[in-house]
């Protein structure tokens, strides 16, 4: 990871700078099916689970959701049983450097926000999207940024500038298409990974098996013990070479439906890491050097 | 006074909960350009004919808009290759029962229009499933209710 503790983009930010304030909940007696389908309706990773007054007092995650799927739990659960209690909150004027460290030591993926005591009604979420896109659109405003200095047909700077390789996760856990759901599960778990490669019989890389899909198998009534193939669905693997501008792979990130990139090297068989919007995240500075540099250069106190 | 009977359409169009996303969005087309009107909603029915949900033009627009869209702003780069094609080819996975509204009301043949009338303000719906001994009978469309009611306001 890079040395960029201090000086970030993110410094003088705050949670509600990040955060949304749609978020989705719904009551904790609904059955684990209901919540798989608003999962994947609403396209979140993650829903606010309250009690009969419509206060918040946990939150299922698709891990969650996942970890019913693994322990063969009906899916007529109420959702109340496989919550995560209580909810994690943070406060709109917390500063989103702080928030990002809770989520890492916490190794959660979001935060609620909340304006005082966590038994209110909470009013946003932040996650590692939103910040990332915080990122992107001051990074996109800067002079320096890819869009700008293309346009402007501007040469040089790009020494600067961070490359997929900088952030990524230099490894790969991949599985086999024979391999059981209930293998890659424990895989996902281990791990903390949000998506495996699956590989067939050659090792050629054939495909992603994210948690969305896992729970949609589950939705779907699919044995635990059937093969990692039986659900590939059709996509292929989204992948980026590692040298590729960091700047490049975020914008492809957030605006596509993907929360991580498998990073190759020379070829695209050649996957040799996972670029994931947390890791875009933790990166804090944007995404190149130039603010820092400048910020150098006004002030003292900006390098300590 | 009319009941829903007197209002409902009797032809309509069902989609079964295994169909992809991709073929629901081609019975939308195919059921619009047969009944000579947009359709917006779709029932979805089991094996025995049994209503288990319902499909409207929100949830297949929901499906289609992108994750993280807030963050898109005023940004004028948005040119992504691959966009839509990856939304196409999830299309294909993604099944009507993943994504359909299971909680449904219902109204019998002899539903008064009125209360008709009123769960569609009070629930914010268009449609209505016309259901009578398990098995579907038509559809109240609001807009039919609309016509049947102006011809009762100006004869």
């Amino acid at each position: 990871m890079l040395p960029l503790e201090k000086n970030t983009t993110l410094r003088d930010l705050e949670v509600k700078d990040a955060m949304r304030r749609q978020f989705t909940s719904l009551p904790g007696d609904l059955p684990i099916e209901s919540g798989i389908r608003v999962l994947i309706k609403y396209k979140v990773g993650a829903l606010m689970i309250t009690d009969k007054d419509g206060l918040p007092i946990g939150v299922v995650s698709k891990t969650d959701v996942m970890g019913a799927y693994y322990a063969a739990m009906s899916l007529d659960t109420p959702l109340d049983q496989i919550m995560v209690s209580p909810p994690l909150f943070c406060s709109p004027v917390d500063s989103l450097e702080s928030t990002l460290e809770t989520m890492r030591s916490r190794r959660i993926y979001r935060l609620y926000v909340t304006k005082g005591s966590s038994s209110e009604r909470a009013i946003g979420v932040v996650a590692y999207p939103d910040i990332v896109g915080l990122l992107y659109r001051y990074c996109r405003g800067c002079d320096q940024s890819l869009v700008n200095r293309r346009t402007k047909k501007m040469d040089g700077g790009d020494a600067l500038r961070f490359r997929v390789k900088d952030a990524m996760t230099p490894s790969v856990t991949s599985f086999f298409e024979h391999d059981s759901l209930s293998e890659i599960i424990e895989g996902l778990s281990v791990n903390h990974f949000g998506a495996v490669l699956i590989r067939d019989g050659n090792s050629t890389p054939v495909g992603v098996i994210s948690k969305t899909d896992l729970i949609l198998a589950y939705r779907r009534g699919i044995s635990l013990e059937a093969g990692a193939g039986t659900i590939l669905s059709s996509s292929s693997v989204r992948a980026c070479e590692e040298m590729e501008f960091i700047e490049d792979a975020i914008r492809k990130m957030i605006f596509s439906e993907v929360h991580r990139f498998f990073v190759y090297r020379n070829e695209q068989q050649n996957i040799i890491g996972v670029l994931s919007l947390r890791d875009a995240a933790r990166l804090r500075s944007g995404s190149c050097l130039a603010c820092l540099s400048s910020r150098i250069k006004v002030g003292s106190e900006s390098i300590a | 006074m009319l009941t829903a009977r007197d209002v409902m359409v009797s032809t309509f169009h069902t989609l079964s909960p295994k169909f992809s996303i991709e073929e629901a969005a081609k019975l939308f087309k195919t059921a619009s350009e047969l009944e000579q009107r947009r359709i917006f909603g779709l029932i979805v029915t089991d094996q025995s004919g049994r209503l288990i949900g319902m499909m409207s033009m929100y949830d297949i627009l929901l499906f289609i808009r992108p994750k993280h869209v807030q963050v898109w702003g005023m940004m004028d780069d948005i040119n992504i290759a691959g966009l839509m094609e990856e939304i196409c080819s999830r299309a294909k996975s993604v099944l009507v029962e993943d994504i359909m509204t299971t909680d449904l009301i219902t109204v019998t043949p002899d539903t008064s229009v009125m209360f008709i009338l009123d769960i569609m303000i009070t629930k914010h719906i268009r449609r209505i499933p016309v259901v009578e001994d398990g098995k579907v009978e038509g559809i109240v469309y609001i807009s039919d209710l609309f016509f049947n009611l102006i011809n009762e306001l100006a004869p």
